[in-house]
């Protein structure tokens, strides 16, 4: 049961409007979403940066995934794992692919290209130690990725150190993130 | 140096010109943060909205509040860059540089400058950011003793966007403007970092001449 009251039905209309934004992405609406309703301006902002996250943008869905996963393995918050365990196969990524996530296993498994690996760096080394994060690790990653891929890589690993952390806090469960076809 | 490059007003593109002209309004500078996310305006618009929303009067929070968060949660990550600015921040709203040396650490909890809602929400923050799946009933319930669940779902949101934020400038390498350059860090004066990436950073920080 979540640390606070989840909303099914929303008078706000502001909170309605999210809802509305996350069951056409989603599908329905997300646990987490509900138990963000009762902070109007919250539910709403953080609702639409996620929708915003979870689709094709510079860099592709699939692996998008896939760093998601790493990410939250990494900082050892596990709200919706399971979830996007679920969809990264979804998405065309192979049981092994993801299986290779594990510890770093990543560094020598045939399903991850240089590129994947020098994203796979970045999200281990933030949940390491952000003030970190070295140039050769960065001159690496702009071999393989432009500066809005970048962007866009680095902004999904901290927004999802973000949501993992909140979603564990407020004990969300999200068994499945997607009920429409992706 | 930081890895990206900012993107200047004057090369923004429509949708990033309106997220700096917002952000001017709100903090009188468009920041070298902000300018990194003009590399990908779509998620520079979206992210933004988060923080526009927090740092403010809220109907559920006060501002002076979420900067107490604030600045525990990024101090827990060693982040120079959010703790300098918001130290300033805090201070503007009434913060004293007493209560704030008084938030490292477990200080703030036999501190006279803190009441004991603020104590709870301190304690919360620290589980949020070290484990968050194992948060003690004890810390939810003296929480839910002085905030609701509107106000709690705007503390956890804070310490979790500050978490996403600060890892988020600190791996980029996004440097302090100059602006802030001879603001001595209170926090960090009386807890250094933890981290030796994040010490050198404030070492050569407070090498900068001031502004």
């Amino acid at each position: 049961m979540p640390a606070v009251a989840t909303i099914d039905s929303p008078t706000d209309e502001k909170v309605q409007e999210a809802f509305s934004a996350a069951e056409e992405h989603f599908g329905h609406v997300p646990n987490l979403v509900k138990a963000l309703a009762t902070n109007p301006d919250m539910c709403s902002s953080i609702t639409h940066f996620v929708v915003q996250a979870l689709q094709e943008g510079r860099v592709s869905w699939a692996f998008k995934e896939l760093v998601i996963l790493k990410t939250l393995r990494s900082v050892g918050a596990y709200y919706s794992y399971g979830a996007h365990e679920g969809l990264a196969a979804e998405l065309g990524n192979s049981t092994d692919k993801i299986g290779d996530l594990n510890n770093s296993l990543w560094e020598t498994s045939p399903h991850y290209s240089e590129a994947e690996r020098a994203v796979m760096r970045l999200v281990t080394q933030i949940g390491i130690d952000a003030n970190a994060v070295h140039d050769d690790i960065w001159n690496a990653l702009r071999e393989h990725w432009d500066n809005g891929q970048l962007l866009e890589l680095t902004s999904l690993i901290t927004t999802f150190i973000n949501i993992g952390r909140v979603g564990d806090t407020l004990g969300v469960s999200e068994p499945k993130l997607f009920t429409r076809a992706v | 140096m930081a890895q990206l490059p900012y993107i200047e007003p004057a090369d923004a593109d429509p949708v990033t010109a309106q997220v700096y002209a917002d952000a001017e309004a709100r903090f009188e500078m468009v920041l070298n943060i902000f300018k990194i996310t003009g590399n990908a305006p779509e998620i520079a618009e979206k992210m933004w909205q988060i923080f526009f929303d927090i740092l403010q009067e809220g109907p559920k929070l006060d501002w002076y509040t979420k900067e107490l968060l604030i600045l525990k949660s990024t101090k827990m990550g060693d982040c120079l860059y959010c703790v300098t600015q918001h130290e300033v921040v805090s201070a503007r709203l009434g913060v004293t540089e007493e209560k704030q040396a008084d938030i490292v650490g477990v200080e703030y909890r036999r501190s006279e400058h803190y009441t004991p809602a603020e104590v709870a929400i301190l304690d919360l923050c620290q589980h949020v950011v070290l484990n968050p799946e194992e948060i003690p009933s004890d810390v939810w319930a003296k929480v839910k003793e002085h905030y609701d669940d509107g106000q709690i779902v705007e503390i956890v949101t804070t310490i979790g966007a500050y978490l996403q934020v600060s890892k988020f400038g600190d791996a980029l390498g996004v440097q302090l403007e100059e602006v802030w350059h001879g603001h001595a860090p209170v926090l960090f004066k009386h807890e250094p970092p933890t981290s030796k990436a994040a010490q050198h950073h404030l070492d050569h920080f407070m090498a900068q001449a001031p502004a």
